[in-house]
């Protein structure tokens, strides 16, 4: 078993539509464990049922093989960082750090310490007097993730924690966050809708949609092997279309072409999908060759490092980027090629 | 499940004081207004029969009428200069304006004894010119208690306006000067529809305010000039009459009511035809 | 320009209006002849010496003191609790009872004193002082709702959230996180309650009777037979009040935060 379970878990807010339905998700100890979805699709509700702010309708949640479902918020023990910080406005940096620890009457000269300790690992040593009111942006954020880290918690749970800074910073702050978090082996959920950041700090990837999660797995094999049309469409394979299953590893569009793939799929998927920088467009081909087809240059747009073509095809219109190496007019006939290792199949 | 009672535990006292302190009572004095044997309005017929207490009624309305209307004529353009004026200079306005709304009433209402009683300042000053040989009756009156009333009432309306009149901004009003509008007709086609929410609640608070006066009636108003608030008074205590009292009691709670309806209603419409217009 | 010119002389006679009658009265004040002149012969403080001779008034003004202040305080100490349950929790009808919290206002003051009155002090034999300080309290605990209530409303609910997770129990989140950043609410709401509360006197007019009244009900009472400038001085001196407590209140919250 896990490290933390989640079992099965159903939440509704009205009584009506589940906003959670049957989730499962199993996380092993010291993992960084991502939640990636589209706005409304139920990441803060699932880390809010980890967090005991809510009580799922159904479901059990278990650490360490401890049923938590019914213990309250306030005995689990988790850090939680929030997308607003939340910090105390009344307290100072270092009493803000330090609330946690006071509520658990540890001794002054222990939570002295580890306050310090904190303070020094998330460089924030020079501004222990200050208010919040009286930090940057970035500074904030670290004396939230302070706080959550201080109290040793058994999981840390970010809730979209990067998204009020700017570009920069967020990229400063990811590295940040994720050398903390496995300095200090902690297990963490992080809740985001961006993709790069997602892929870049963590361990495994929960991909959700409308309540369910489409597919968990190392960021790689999300990348490369989408399972679903969802999952695909959400991490920037834009080129989708419809093919019967002729036998394994082989396919047939609906003008005839026949596909190849070099990987195993399961029998029932049968769409052709791939992303715009996959496809090549390739002289000297016939266009009756396996994995080819022929079509005409409708649309091109500019994205500064290469060009985007929209070409009308026989299976539909294909999004193709292209380097400026050779520059396609619109109304050209070209052939593109989709090649037997790049097509995948949802 | 004790946590989902929690938020109820919380709210109860406050709910329980407020209803056995300000429900209850008030059933206890109404209910009774109803029951004569079996359940009546006579009580109420009656007393929208009597021409004394019908005057009283309308001289009420009438009176709150005129103070609402004034304090809206005084208050839009005061407001409006204090909304436009530089941020340090509206500041030292407004704590003016909130300096009479938190003095007392009666000290308000006592201002205007000394101003418009026999021996007061207005009739020391036209007797001194020789304008007049006689001293005017200007205290106690129905003019005496407008005035009061206005005194009152001013700063109230004038600190709503200014509220909604900040939020206005100045390039509106320039704007519409730029489109050929001079001054006044920009002021009467742009800042007063834009004020109507402002002037909507200050004048609940106004009338509603006149017409349930206690203070500024009795002082000002004395024995011929009653209004509603006084007429209760005088009906318990002078009286001994309880039961008129409570009538007139309802009365004034309904005729509240019935207001605050009546001047959203007005507003809704407002609102709709600015839709319609624009 | 020009029309600018005419809504300041406007706004100039509207001020003028409003405090010229208030500057009488503080003429008044120090004038030498038994009865209220203007302009005055002579000029004495002596008016202020007979208001705190006058036993009525002294007496009168400790209890307003104490009325004002513990119907204030029972008003923070439900009005309190009940703002944040209705800007925190899902309340069923949320709507409705936070209406019946500023149903006070609504209900004519001197109706309020006369239902408490008839139902409090007469049927159910309560002491007097027990309606109003009831009564006091009635008026204080919109305010309370009101301003409070906002200030909740403006405070970032995850900071409780977030000190629920390092441990505190609802109470303490409460206690240690919420009370500490809604002070100002209090403080402005307490201000605006008591003030209102002691210059109140609808509420105060039934519930008064032998050592039991409110002070502008007393100096009402003393108006009616008197016409000497001594309520000149004790209305200059209610004035002076206002002006110390605006400034207190300028120099901790902002006037803004009342108005
Ligand atoms: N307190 C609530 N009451 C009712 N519905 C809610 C509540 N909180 C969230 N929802 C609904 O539940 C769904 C999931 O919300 P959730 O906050 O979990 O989304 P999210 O994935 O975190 O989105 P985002 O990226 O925008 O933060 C949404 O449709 C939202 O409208
Ligand atoms: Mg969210």
């Amino acid at each position: 078993m896990s490290y933390v379970e989640l079992k099965d878990i159903r939440v509704s807010y009205d009584h009506k539509n589940d906003i959670l339905k049957d989730l499962n998700l199993s996380i092993e100890k010291g993992e960084l464990v991502s939640l990636l979805g589209p706005s409304g699709c139920g990441k803060t509700t699932t880390l809010r049922v980890i967090a005991g702010l809510i009580n799922p309708n159904d479901g059990e949640f278990l650490v360490d093989s401890q049923n938590l479902t019914k213990v309250p918020v306030h005995k689990r023990k988790f850090g939680m960082v929030f997308q607003s910080y939340a910090l105390f406005p009344h307290l100072t940096i270092r009493e803000n750090v330090a609330f946690g620890l006071k509520l658990r009457k540890e001794k002054k000269n222990v939570i002295d310490q580890k306050v310090k300790d904190i303070l020094a690992i998330t460089g924030l040593e020079e501004l222990g007097d200050r208010y919040p009111k009286q930090l940057s942006g970035g500074q904030r954020q670290r004396v939230a993730l302070a706080r959550a880290l201080v109290i040793e918690p058994k999981l840390l749970l970010l809730d979209e924690p990067l998204s009020n800074l700017d570009a920069k910073l967020r990229v400063a702050m990811r590295i940040e966050i994720k050398r903390i978090q496995s300095q200090l082996g902690i297990t963490s959920v992080f809740v985001t809708h961006d993709q790069e950041e997602c892929f870049s700090i963590s361990d495994k990837v929960a991909v959700m949609n409308k309540g369910i999660i489409e597919q968990f797995d190392t960021p790689e094999e999300i990348y490369k092997n989408p399972k679903t049309e969802f999952v695909a469409r959400f991490i920037g394979f834009e080129n989708f279309f419809q093919l019967t299953r002729v036998e394994e590893g082989k396919y047939k569009a609906g003008d005839g072409t026949i596909f190849l793939s070099t990987r195993q799929w399961e029998t029932d998927k049968r769409t052709g999908t791939i992303r715009p920088d996959d496809i090549d467009i390739v002289t000297g081909t016939e266009p009756n060759e396996n994995n080819t087809v022929s079509g005409t240059v409708k649309v091109r747009t500019f994205l500064g490092k290469s060009y985007q073509y929209e070409i009308e095809t026989p299976i539909g219109a294909l999004l193709v980027n292209e380097s400026d190496d050779v520059i396609y007019q619109v109304g050209d006939s070209v052939t593109l090629s989709i090649p037997a290792h790049k097509l995948i199949i949802v | 499940m004790t946590q989902r009672r929690i938020p109820y535990l919380i709210l109860a006292p406050g709910l329980i004081l407020l209803i056995l302190f300000l429900v209850l009572p008030l059933i206890s004095i109404i209910f009774p207004t109803f029951f004569d044997g079996g359940f009546t309005l006579a009580h109420y017929i009656s007393f929208f029969m009597d021409d004394y207490n019908v005057g009283i009624f309308w001289r009420t309305i009438k009176i709150s009428l005129i103070v609402t209307l004034v304090c809206v004529l005084l208050g839009v353009p005061t407001a409006y200069y204090i909304s436009q004026s530089p941020k340090k200079w509206r500041g030292l306005l407004m704590s003016l304006t909130l300096f009479p709304l938190l003095t007392n009433s009666v000290v308000r209402s006592f201002a205007w004894i000394t101003i418009l009683g026999q021996g007061g300042v207005v009739n020391n000053t036209l007797m001194g010119l020789g304008v007049i040989s006689e001293p005017l009756t200007l205290l106690y009156t129905e003019f005496a208690i407008i005035i009061g009333s206005v005194y009152l009432f001013l700063p109230l309306m004038i600190i709503t306006l200014v509220g909604i009149l900040e939020n206005i901004e100045t390039e509106i009003m320039e704007a519409a000067e730029t489109l050929g509008a001079n001054r006044l007709i920009a002021f009467v086609k742009v800042v007063l529809p834009l004020s109507v929410p402002g002037i909507i609640v200050g004048s609940i608070l106004v009338f509603t305010g006149t017409m349930t006066a206690y203070t500024t009636p009795q002082l000002l108003g004395g024995n011929r000039n009653i209004m509603l608030a006084t007429f209760l008074y005088q009906n318990a205590t002078a009286l001994g009459n309880w039961q008129g009292a409570s009538v007139i009691a309802l009365v004034m709670i309904v005729a509240t009511l019935v207001v605050m309806k009546l001047f959203n209603v007005v507003a809704g419409r407002m609102d709709k035809r600015g839709e319609v217009s624009a | 320009m020009r029309k600018q010119i005419g809504l300041k002389i406007f706004a100039g006679l509207v001020f003028a209006f409003l405090f010229v009658p208030l500057l009488i009265i503080v003429v008044t004040s120090f004038g030498t002849n038994s009865t209220i002149q203007f302009p005055i012969q002579g000029f004495t403080l002596d008016w202020y010496g007979k208001v705190f001779e006058n036993q009525s008034f002294v007496n009168s003004f400790l209890l307003s003191l104490q009325i004002a202040f513990w119907g204030t305080v029972l008003a923070l100490l439900v009005g309190v609790p009940a703002a944040y349950s209705l800007a925190r929790h899902s309340i069923f009808g949320r709507n409705w009872i936070k209406s019946f919290f500023l149903s006070p206002t609504i209900v004519p003051g001197l109706v309020v004193g006369y239902s408490l009155y008839q139902f409090i002090v007469i049927q159910l034999q309560f002491p007097l002082i027990q309606g109003l300080l009831l009564g006091h309290f009635l008026i204080c605990l919109p305010y309370v709702i009101r301003v409070v209530g906002s200030t909740i409303e403006q405070l970032d609910g995850s900071i409780e959230e977030v000190s629920w997770t390092l441990g505190c129990t609802k109470l303490q989140a409460f206690m240690k996180v919420v009370l500490p950043n809604i002070t100002s609410g209090i403080f402005a709401s307490f201000m605006l309650a008591f003030i209102n509360s002691f210059n109140n006197i609808p509420v105060s007019q039934f519930l008064s009777g032998p050592g039991v009244t409110m002070l502008p009900t007393s100096l009402m009472n003393y108006i009616e037979y008197n016409y000497d400038p001594s309520v000149s001085a004790l209305s200059v001196i209610l004035m002076l009040g206002t002006v110390v407590l605006m400034f207190v209140i300028e120099k901790t919250l902002g006037l803004a935060s009342i108005s």
